[in-house]
């Protein structure tokens, strides 16, 4: 943070202060990042950013208002004031939202990694077009490598208030994604994947050649299957999706809001007993370890379901006070918006199955890969989903013809209820980089629509 | 009143191209001078050795108004826009007892461009939208159903002033409340009537995306080598036009300071013309047609859709359905996506009825349709007369904008529809 920054927080603290909020915060990030992207052997387009911005909130009254900006010249300022004070002045809200004054410890946190802080456009396009060589190399029936690319960023969080909290963090990694297309006489099939990591030694670019394809090249003469209900093993990946998806159905906002089918249902049995739900803020060394939420509130461990009992929304310090408990440290803002909540690191906890033996228990079925469409397909609110899937049929356990141009369509909570077997095969610091994460499922009766 | 913001950004993002290879550097550090010249140094090394001391003589500057508002929505209060929130909202919760939560809200974006390049280009534009967003929330027991509109326009707040939002809020009742009736959805292959509007997100998802010089100008799209081919059934008619007055997916000038067009993709179900940028242009050897938009200096302009429509055919909606015996109508689309290599896609309906012996019957829920975009544009067999457009967002590679998508009423003979199944 430069010399600049620091005088614009000091002059919004002091102007907030004659404006009248008698409490205020603001949250600087800023973000830096190269990315490179090749395609048939060239670097097709390199990008480089460096952005910042400052968010500004403050009570007026009992209403806390927001304002943010990305112009750091002196006389943005009453801008920034000026409309947060607007805004305080038509909320109506019952909730006194307050900003908080800090927890006495907060969790040892390295997010930042030094080895690879001086990557730079040399060494991600060189990684890049390696990556991308390797892969056609891998099979003749890879015929184009359509996205390649190699990214490296590092941000930094600064929150500070008038109670005195000043929180920061920094972070960095770098990722690779890449997309694929293999072509079989006139079958045209795509195939993709993305990793973050925070050491060059992680990258294993034969690994993930490899993994995408053998991927794609298993998509080949893929075809549609009959509609049928059937037993279905959801992969991991598949079931994170799903996850992902009604996640916020957890979240108390949406409980409070009568948004979420758990609304009412603390204490009751959601779930069948295999299945605990865990939010956390620190897993272990994870590369996804937050160490405090949006409000400045220390992680936290949240049972959120257990064996099947629907034990802990996730909250913020507002939907909290509103349920009389304390906040799981789930709170998030971004920019100019007001709080919300979204999950740490959310996770179903896994079973003791290997995915070899989920098929075998399958027996005959269908294995579900991927799923899409996961933005428009779902009822977040009911739980009703229907989405387009990839995978394969599945005969006395063994997995055969591909399958594409599906749907598999059921309910989320009615499938918390009948999951009848959980995979061992989620690591919680996978280099795939998601906060949620799922073990590969065994469900029973899910529609499967095709021809 | 539960939710208010404001924000201020800006920004600056350095383009640089040889041939059809790109290098894009974006700060909001904008008045940090000696910063941007480095950057922009340094984006220019990785393609090739730059000599100092280049002179660009820009020429005056060209003003759009890509919309012309009547009233500015930032001189207007925030406290001015509550009433009308809460009538509708009110007006809502009075349409059913079964209505168990409503939501109103209101968007608006003022936004001014400046695009010079190294060709001499010099333009401003000025551009302004505004949106309204309206939910309705259906519940009995376990169930819970949602009726949502968002429309929007390529105008100020004379837009929020003028819309008729309780009857917007009297619609997204009946869906919610229709919907919780609503029995799962039968699956299988099936012919499908697609209601007006926003059924067009079909032909969006579908067709759309894959005529993009993104993914034709690196022969990734199913719709490659093409043009002049027959990629329709020939009743279809199809455009992206960006130059309808005050819609929602509207601009006079694109991000690369080319004027916009209206552009047509598909004559008498002949591919006519691909949605081109300037990377586009060099890859494919044909001119831009003006379509290059972004999010923000966020990201770097790429070929993108702006408002795109089937055209009206001679049919009347009644018509159509009465000549399907056994089908599903859609009566409004939920959102989509689409794989442009393979041209799979699939989008969600998020009001739909069974179709028996000529007649609308009773409504399904949770109906999602798949299919591959080369395909189905040739299943098209009716296209109604009572073309509407429809606003929403797309997201892709250059950040979400809005487009207008639209279609008269159409009939797809033959589609995948997934639902859970009624027996």
């Amino acid at each position: 943070m430069d010399n600049q920054i620091k005088v614009f927080i000091d002059q919004v603290f002091l102007q907030a202060k004659e404006a009248g909020f008698s409490e205020y915060e603001i949250v600087y990030q800023s973000d830096i990042s190269t990315s490179v992207s090749v395609r048939e052997g060239k670097v097709v387009q390199y990008e480089n950013s460096d952005i910042s911005s400052i968010s500004f909130r403050g009570l007026y009254g009992s209403q806390m208002g927001y304002s943010s900006t990305e112009d750091f010249s002196l006389d943005q300022i009453p801008f920034l004031i000026e409309q947060a004070k607007d805004n305080c002045k038509i909320l109506e809200l019952k909730e006194k939202v307050t900003v908080y004054e800090g927890d006495p410890e907060y969790p040892e946190y390295n997010g930042y990694s030094e080895e690879i802080a001086d990557m730079g456009y040399q060494e991600l396009a060189d990684m890049a077009l390696k990556f991308e060589r390797k892969l056609l190399d891998y099979d003749p029936r890879i015929i184009a490598v359509d996205e390649c690319a190699t990214c490296y960023s590092c941000g930094e969080f600064l929150m500070m208030n008038s109670k005195g909290l000043s929180c920061s963090s920094l972070d960095n990694a770098f990722a690779s994604m890449i997309y694929c297309r293999v072509k079989d006489g006139d079958d045209v099939q795509t195939y993709g994947k993305s990793w973050a990591f925070k050491k060059r030694s992680e990258f294993d670019i034969d690994a993930c050649v490899k993994f995408v394809g053998d991927h794609a090249l298993a998509r080949i003469g893929a075809a549609p299957i009959p509609s049928k209900k059937t037993k279905i093993v959801l992969d991991k990946d598949a079931a994170r999706s799903l996850l992902v998806s009604f996640a916020k159905s957890f979240s108390a906002e949406a409980m409070q809001k009568g948004l979420s089918r758990l609304t009412g249902k603390l204490g009751e049995q959601i779930a069948n007993e295999k299945i605990t739900i865990i939010d956390e803020g620190m897993i272990g060394d994870s590369y996804l370890n937050i160490p405090f939420d949006g409000e400045g509130v220390c992680s936290k461990r949240t049972v959120v379901v257990d064996h099947g009992v629907f034990v802990s929304p996730l909250h913020n310090r507002k939907t909290a006070l509103v349920d009389g408990v304390q906040s799981t440290g789930n709170a998030t803002r971004s920019g100019g918006s007001s709080l919300g909540i979204s999950p740490m690191n959310f996770y179903i906890e896994k079973g003791n199955t290997s995915l070899n033996d989920l098929l075998k228990q399958l027996g005959n079925g269908v294995y579900i890969t991927d799923v899409a469409g996961l933005h428009a397909g779902i009822n977040a609110v009911s739980g009703d989903f229907s989405l387009m899937a990839e995978g394969f049929v599945v005969e006395d356990g063994q997995v055969g013809q591909p399958i594409n141009q599906i749907t598999i369509a059921d309910n989320f909570f009615d499938i918390l209820k009948k999951i009848e077997v959980l995979g061992d095969d989620v690591n919680y610091f996978d280099l795939d980089a998601s906060h949620i994460q799922s073990p590969s499922l065994l469900i029973p009766d899910v529609a499967v629509s095709g021809t | 009143m539960e939710r208010t913001s404001s924000s201020i950004d800006s920004g600056i993002g350095i383009r640089i191209l040889e041939g059809d290879k790109c290098v894009y550097v974006y700060s909001n550090d904008l008045w940090n001078e000696d910063k941007l010249i480095r950057m922009a140094k340094e984006a220019s090394a990785s393609l090739k050795e730059v000599p100092d001391g280049k002179t660009v003589y820009l020429r005056p500057c060209i003003e759009y108004f890509s919309q012309r508002y009547e009233i500015s929505p930032t001189s207007v209060s925030k406290a001015s826009r509550i009433d009308k929130l809460r009538h509708a909202s009110e007006t809502a919760m009075n349409y059913s007892s079964l209505i168990s939560q409503t939501s109103a809200s209101t968007a608006d974006i003022e936004k001014d461009v400046w695009i010079a390049n190294s060709d001499g280009l010099y333009v401003s534009d000025h551009r302004c939208r505004t949106r309204i967003m309206f939910e309705s929330i259906a519940s009995s027991g376990n169930s819970k159903e949602t009726g949502y509109m968002g429309p929007g326009s390529g105008e100020g707040f004379e837009f929020f002033e003028r819309y008729d939002l309780d009857a917007t809020a009297i619609e997204t009742a009946r869906v919610a409340t229709t919907m919780l009736e609503a029995k799962p959805c039968p699956s299988g292959k099936m012919p499908v009537v697609i209601s007006n509007g926003f059924g067009g997100v079909i032909f969006h998802e579908a067709c759309g995306h894959a005529l993009e010089a993104t993914s034709v100008g690196i022969k990734a799209s199913c719709f490659t080598d093409m043009q002049g081919k027959q990629i329709a059934s020939s009743i279809v008619n199809a455009y992206d036009d960006a130059k309808i007055a005050k819609e929602w997916g509207s601009y006079e000038v694109d991000d690369e300071g080319t004027p916009s067009t209206t552009n047509l993709l598909i004559k008498d179900g002949i591919l006519n013309s691909y949605l081109i940028d300037k990377i586009g242009s060099r890859r494919m050897g044909m001119p831009s047609t003006g379509c290059a938009r972004r999010e923000s200096y966020l990201y770097a302009p790429t070929s993108r859709m702006s408002n795109t429509f089937i055209a009206p055919g001679s049919s009347t909606p009644n018509e159509i359905i009465s000549d399907t015996e056994n089908g599903l109508f859609c009566a409004k689309m939920g959102g989509g996506s689409v794989d442009t290599a393979t041209g799979e896609f699939n989008f969600s309906v998020s009001e739909a009825y069974i179709i028996r012996n000529g007649k609308v019957c009773e409504p399904v829920k949770g109906a999602t349709l798949v299919g591959k975009g080369n395909e189905v544009l040739l299943n098209i067999d009716r296209v109604g007369n009572d073309l509407a457009l429809s606003q929403g967002m797309c997201g892709s590679e250059s950040g979400s904008i809005p487009v207008d998508v639209g279609q008269p009423t159409i009939r797809v003979s033959e589609i995948t529809v997934g639902g859970q199944m009624s027996e």
